[in-house]
């Protein structure tokens, strides 16, 4: 990326993620987009907006309430050299289409040995915190974590949700995109035209001694505030924003760790098989000699997310969890 | 029909029921790993679509097609014995062991491979089609399916999108009657596939498909309906499986009787080739010289050997490499 040189311009995540698609359909012509209501409506969100005026019905597809047959799709038109980018609404309704996208999307590359590639992405809104209710909030990157063959990106901010997209759309593996509705509205500095951000790269997001907090997505803007917090309790914390899920960067966080000897891993998914789990294990195995306490997660309870907002507030974890932990880090080490 | 066509239909039959029988005798004597579903009684469904799909179209096979995996293989590539190779799980087989029975697949001969999630690519099947449409290709994307996957719901978003989008899918289902133990009486709101398939407004038909011509015939007229660009098109074809359940035979007797002697594909096509003026010798020569070829086959595959152990974390990314703990 030449970020330097590019003209650069206060933007959404959404905005950043219709540009993203924007030069994609421009720069590959075997790239579609298919979906429920992403065509004149523009999505569910708006981040299809205009591109069914400018590319066309045929490239930008309306569908029925029929989840397994868009991802099949995406799935078959893969195999013989298209580049579809899917969008299920809720990622809730990706229970519709797990078949498709485990025993399909994962694994044609692998089960028939490298004959066919399914180069394909799944956009999806996951996440709480806005009243959504059991089956419009959920963080479902578990349900994915045990997968080999897919690959799980997570933005936690515009610049990077727009080059993840690019990078997503050009990986020849297939690619579950996670858009937590929470980031829609954020905003900021976003270059202009065609760039990508590598997907299995981390970023530190923030630099520090004392603590490490790797986070994803939503996790990322609350534990940059808790850090802030903890700065003025003269705290030093390191954020690390994992962006890519699976396969993940073990590299840059277990670096880190080792770095600063104390670790918290923050993900609003249930605590019990999560992200979280996977983080804290490999954190324990891999940088035992240098920790100096226990690794502390962050996590949603275990628990359904529900409706009323003041309940669902006791099921998300938030950046006074995140102060928590890391107070907890400090304080057990 | 004329001779020719069917006396090449009649070997394929053989070759389908041979590859199934040698099959079937390894496995008895521990040689195939895994499960075993074979397509013995449905040849003539398996042999009137390998004649008429090109190495262009596109195939997904169900659980019983070795038979038609075979044909393209040996149609196409001329290597029909990577197929057998692949169900012992060897290094010669078209996936290199990895697939075997269930996932055995060749693009360049348009076998996509099997699922063994049935109804699975109902929704694949509409992609590869929507490519197809989008550039302009004559080409037919196949999905072969049983009676029992008509109950996933995957079956319905299949046809449902097929005809919203005019795609070029031929959806051949292969009714046996039976989805392992389950009648398709008993299982479905109707025996007859084809009157829920009819709801989504494409012609459908319904064929004997043991009747080898019946089945090239209106196998045929799909086909050439798709090429032409009219949108999908289903074919039930009516047959029945010689293979029991995991006890055993539990359908009833006359039941057993009439698919196997009655009304059996090979034994069917043997009566008109002779009223067309072929002798039983010619005939049992074309049964031998498959057989034949089969038994090369195995042998090919049992000598073959197994694949490098590096090939069980090949080829899960395209980007990434697994390596063992």
């Amino acid at each position: 990326m030449t970020e330097t040189e590019k003209k650069v311009r206060k933007t959404s995540f959404t905005k950043a993620l219709n540009d993203a698609l924007d030069l994609g359909m421009d720069r590959f012509p075997e790239m579609f987009l298919i979906g429920e209501d992403i065509g004149e409506m523009g999505g569910d969100f708006g981040v299809t907006k205009k591109l069914w005026a400018k590319y066309g019905g045929e490239r930008v597809r309306d569908t029925p309430l029929s989840e397994a047959a868009i991802i099949g799709t995406c799935v078959g038109a893969a195999m013989v050299g298209m580049r579809p980018v899917a969008e299920i609404m809720f990622a809730d309704f990706l229970g519709e289409c797990y078949d498709q996208i485990v025993n399909n999307a994962a694994k044609v590359h692998y089960m028939f040995d490298g004959q066919f590639t399914a180069p394909l992405v799944i956009r999806t809104a996951c996440g709480g915190g806005f009243g959504g209710g059991p089956h419009h909030s959920q963080s479902v990157e578990g349900w994915f974590m045990n997968v080999p063959g897919i690959v799980i990106v997570a933005p936690s901010n515009p610049t990077d949700a727009k080059g993840l997209l690019l990078a997503s759309i050009e990986s020849e593996d297939p690619v579950l995109f996670l858009e937590h509705k929470a980031l829609y509205r954020v905003r900021a500095e976003v270059p202009d035209g065609y760039y990508t951000t590598p997907l299995g790269q981390a970023a530190v997001a923030r630099e520090g001694s004392d603590v490490t907090v790797v986070a994803t997505m939503r996790m990322v803007p609350m534990a940059l505030a808790a850090a802030e917090q903890a700065a003025a309790d003269g705290i030093s914390v390191e954020v690390v924003d994992l962006r890519t899920i699976r396969p993940y960067d073990a590299e840059t966080m277990l670096g880190s760790v080792s770095r600063t000897g104390r670790a918290v891993v923050a993900n609003e998914a249930p605590r019990i098989g999560g992200l979280g789990a996977e983080l804290s294990a490999r954190i324990h195995e891999e940088c035992f000699s240098d920790l100096l306490g226990p690794v502390v997660r962050v996590d949603g309870l275990d628990a359904p997310i529900p409706f009323s907002v003041p309940l669902e507030h006791v099921i998300l974890p938030d950046e006074t969890d995140i102060s928590a932990a890391i107070r907890t880090a400090m304080e057990k080490s | 029909m004329d001779k020719t066509t069917m006396l090449g239909l009649y070997r394929d039959m053989w070759m389908i029921r041979a590859f199934e029988q040698g099959l079937e005798r390894e496995f008895e004597q521990g040689n195939v790993p895994g499960m075993l579903h074979t397509g013995l009684g449905q040849e003539a469904t398996q042999a009137a679509l390998a004649d008429q799909l090109l190495a262009t179209d596109c195939f997904f096979p169900d659980h019983r097609c070795h038979g038609i995996n075979a044909l393209a293989q040996q149609r196409h590539s001329g290597d029909g014995e990577r197929i057998m190779a692949e169900l012992f799980g060897k290094a010669t087989g078209v996936c290199s062991g990895k697939g075997g029975s269930l996932h055995s697949a060749d693009p360049a001969v348009g076998n996509f491979g099997d699922n063994a999630v049935e109804g699975s690519y109902m929704a694949t099947v509409l992609g590869v089609a929507l490519a197809s449409k989008l550039r302009g290709e004559p080409n037919v994307a196949c999905a072969i399916i049983g009676d029992g996957t008509v109950g996933r719901g995957e079956f319905h978003e299949s046809l449902n999108m097929a005809a919203i989008w005019q795609l070029p899918v031929l959806y051949a289902c292969v009714n046996n009657g039976y989805a392992i133990s389950m009648p398709v009486g008993q299982g479905h709101a109707s025996a007859d596939i084809v009157d829920l398939a009819r709801g989504y407004g494409f012609p459908c038909e319904q064929v004997d498909g043991n009747d080898i011509v019946e089945c090239h015939e209106k196998i045929g007229v799909a086909i050439a309906h798709i090429r032409a660009g009219h949108g999908p098109y289903f074919v039930e074809l009516k047959t029945w499986r010689w293979q029991g359940i995991f006890a055993g035979e539990f359908r009833p007797d006359a039941e057993v009787k009439y698919w196997r002697e009655d009304h059996d594909p090979i034994l069917m096509t043997v009566d008109r080739l002779i009223g067309l003026g072929c002798t039983s010798a010619e005939l049992d020569a074309i049964e031998q010289e498959a057989r034949g070829v089969i038994d090369e086959w195995i042998t090919f595959a049992k000598e073959s050997p197994a694949p490098d152990l590096a090939k069980a974390t090949a080829n899960v990314y395209v980007n990434w490499e697994v390596t063992g703990a």
